[in-house]
C-alpha cells in the first residue's frame, strides 16, 4: 500500500474490472496493481472519469497531478479513511493558541535548520569549506528560541534557506549554476530540479497525512489556506533536503541529468519527459531506501518517515507530549 | 467532576440512574487496565493509529472454535459481552499467557457486573486453549475489591488530560500504538 505509480505517456486511466488500466495513444495497455498503490502520478495528458476515482476511492489511492508549468498541480484525495472530530478540534485550537502555535512553528524550521545543516556538513567534509554558512545556520538556529511570532519564525527560516542556498554553487558541478532561489517558473536547471523533487516531496506528504485523522488544511508555520494542503507545507520541508536536495546533487554530480534534459526559453527552463522520469526513478528509490529508527528498533524507509512525521504531530496535539521534529540522525 | 465514588458511579450508569456524569467501562478497558494504562487513555479517545499493511492488533479471542462446549453469547447494555456455558458458567478465553491477568481481571469484571448490575451471582471459567486447561475464577471478597479498584483506576486514567507516558514493555511490539508512542 505505499508504492507511487508514476505516469509520463499521454492517454487515458480507467477502471478494467477491478484493475486500473492505461490505455496510452498507441495504443498500448498496462495495468497498475492497485492493491500496492498508495499513490498515481499523473505527468502526462492523461483522462479519466469518475468511475476511475470512485474505485481509487474505494483503494485509498491517491491522485497527485502534475502539470508541465508548475510541476504539482492538484491531487484528488481519496476519502479519508481516518476521520476524527477531537483531532481536528485539538488542531484547530492548537492553531489558534499563539503559544502554541509558535511552539511548533518553531520545531517546524528548528528541524529544516538541522536538515540543510546535515547536508551542507556532508559537503564540508569533502572538500568544501562551508564554515561560514555553517555558522550561519547555527546562528539562526540560535536566533529561534528569541522568536515570539510566526513571521519572525518564517524569516529565520528564509535566512537560514538563503545561507543554504548559497552553497550549491559551489557543490554542483560545472555547467551548473544556481545562483538563488528562483520560483514560478524555474530560470535555470538547478532551480527546476529543486521545484520538481519539492513538489514530489510536497505530494507525498500530501499522502503521508492522509494516514492521520489531521486535517490538512490546518497548519502552523504557514498560513492555512496558503495552499489547500498547507499543513504538507509545513512537514515538507523538514524533509526537502534529505529527498529533493539530495537527489538534485547526485543526478548532477553524476551526470545522470545534462542540459539536454531541460527545455528553455526565454524565462522559464523546465524538465523535459526524459528528465522528469529519471528524476521520479531517482526520487522512488530514495524514499525506498531505508534507515535503522533507534526508537522503533527497525529499519523505516524514507517515505515512512513522512507518515510517522503526521504520527508525532497528532500525539502531540491529542497529547500534549513534546513534537520532535525529524532530525537528520544518521 | 463531581466527587461520586466511580465504582457508584458506574452503578449509576449501569442502573440507568445516572444523575452525574455516566461513566462506562467495558471488558476490554479492564484489559488494558492492565496490559497498559497509556493504551487504555488512548481507546478512551477513539485515537486510532493506522499501521497500514504491518497493522498488528491484538486479538482478544484467539480461536472461537476453539472449544466444543455449548455456549451462549450474551451481551448486557452493549457494555459487557459474555460467553456462558450450559452450566450457567461464565467462560473467558485467554489468548496466550502474556494476557493471562487481563483476562482474569476481564473476566472478574463480568461477574461482578451480573452481581451487582444484573442481580445473579455466577462463577466463570477461564480457559486455556494451548495448554487444554481451565481455571476456575469465582467472586470473594478479596477479587471484588480488586474489580472495584480496577474500575476507580480506570476511571482515574481517562479522566487524565494527557496519557500516561509511554513506557517499553514485550506487548509494545504488538500493539497497534507501537509507531504513535515510539517514533517520538
Ligand atoms: S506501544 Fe506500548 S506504551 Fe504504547 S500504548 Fe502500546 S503497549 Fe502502551
Amino acid at each position: 500500500m505505499d508504492r507511487n505509480y508514476h505516469i509520463f505517456s499521454d492517454g487515458c486511466l480507467e477502471r478494467h474490472n477491478d484493475t486500473v488500466r492505461l490505455v496510452t495513444l498507441d495504443d498500448e495497455k498496462k495495468y497498475l496493481p492497485i492493491e500496492k498503490a498508495e499513490a498515481i502520478y499523473l505527468h502526462g495528458q492523461i483522462d479519466y472519469n469518475t468511475r476511475l476515482i470512485s474505485f481509487l476511492n474505494k483503494h485509498g489511492t491517491a491522485l497527485h497531478i502534475f502539470g508541465w508549468k508548475d510541476y504539482y498541480a492538484g491531487s484528488v484525495m481519496p476519502k479519508r479513511g481516518q476521520t476524527s472530530g477531537r483531532t481536528l478540534v485539538e488542531q484547530v485550537r492548537a492553531y489558534d493558541s499563539p503559544a502554541q502555535r509558535t511552539d511548533i512553528a518553531r520545531k517546524f524550521v528548528d528541524g529544516s535548520i538541522h536538515n540543510m545543516r546535515a547536508n551542507v556538513s556532508y559537503y564540508n567534509s569533502r572538500g568544501h569549506d562551508f564554515d561560514s554558512e555553517l555558522a550561519s545556520l547555527d546562528a539562526a538556529g540560535a536566533r529561534l528560541t528569541e522568536t515570539t511570532a510566526v513571521e519572525e519564525i518564517m524569516g529565520v527560516e528564509a535566512t537560514a534557506r538563503r545561507a543554504y542556498y548559497s552553497t550549491f554553487d559551489s557543490i554542483l558541478p560545472d555547467g551548473f549554476v544556481f545562483n538563488g532561489r528562483r520560483y514560478n517558473p524555474p530560470t535555470n536547471e538547478v532551480n527546476s530540479l529543486i521545484s520538481f523533487g519539492n513538489s514530489l516531496v510536497y505530494a507525498n506528504v500530501v499522502s503521508g497525512i492522509r494516514a492521520t485523522a489531521l486535517d490538512p488544511a490546518v497548519s502552523f508555520l504557514h498560513e492555512p489556506g496558503e495552499r489547500r494542503y498547507s499543513l504538507a507545507l509545513d512537514i515538507a520541508d523538514l524533509f526537502k533536503p534529505l529527498l529533493a536536495d539530495r537527489v538534485t546533487f547526485r543526478l548532477l554530480n553524476r551526470q545522470q541529468l545534462t542540459p539536454a534534459d531541460f527545455e528553455t526559453d526565454l524565462n522559464s527552463c523546465l524538465l523535459t519527459e526524459h528528465g522528469r522520469k529519471t528524476f521520479s526513478k531517482a526520487f522512488e528509490e530514495t524514499l525506498e531506501q531505508t534507515v535503522e529508527h533507534p526508537r522503533l528498533n527497525r529499519k523505516v524507509s524514507y517515505q515512512y518517515l513522512l507518515r510517522i512525521e503526521a504520527y508525532k504531530l497528532k500525539k502531540h496535539l491529542l497529547t500534549g507530549e513534546e513534537y520532535v521534529p525529524f532530525k537528520r540522525w544518521w | 467532576m463531581t466527587d461520586v465514588d466511580p465504582v457508584q458511579r458506574l452503578l449509576r450508569t449501569a442502573r440507568d440512574d445516572a444523575r452525574d456524569e455516566s461513566f462506562r467501562v467495558t471488558g476490554v478497558m479492564m484489559q488494558y487496565y492492565v496490559v497498559c494504562k497509556r493504551e487504555l487513555w488512548f481507546h478512551s479517545r477513539h485515537i486510532e493509529i493506522d499501521r497500514g499493511n504491518s497493522a498488528i492488533v491484538r486479538g482478544t479471542h484467539i480461536d472461537e472454535t476453539a472449544y466444543s462446549d455449548k455456549r451462549r453469547h450474551v451481551s448486557i447494555d452493549s457494555t459487557i459481552a459474555i460467553d456462558v456455558l450450559d452450566d450457567g458458567r461464565v467462560m473467558e478465553v485467554k489468548p496466550s499467557s502474556a494476557l493471562v491477568e487481563p483476562a482474569k481481571l476481564q473476566l472478574l469484571y463480568y461477574l461482578w457486573y451480573l452481581k451487582h448490575v444484573v442481580g445473579v451471582e455466577k462463577s466463570g471459567v477461564l480457559a486455556h486453549p494451548t495448554e487444554r486447561k481451565r481455571e476456575d475464577v469465582e467472586l470473594t471478597d478479596e477479587t471484588e475489591q480488586k474489580v472495584e479498584d480496577a474500575i476507580r483506576g480506570v476511571h482515574e486514567i481517562i479522566a487524565r488530560g494527557s496519557p500516561p507516558p509511554a513506557s517499553k514493555k514485550p506487548v509494545c511490539d504488538s500493539c497497534a500504538y507501537h509507531d504513535f508512542c515510539w517514533s517520538c
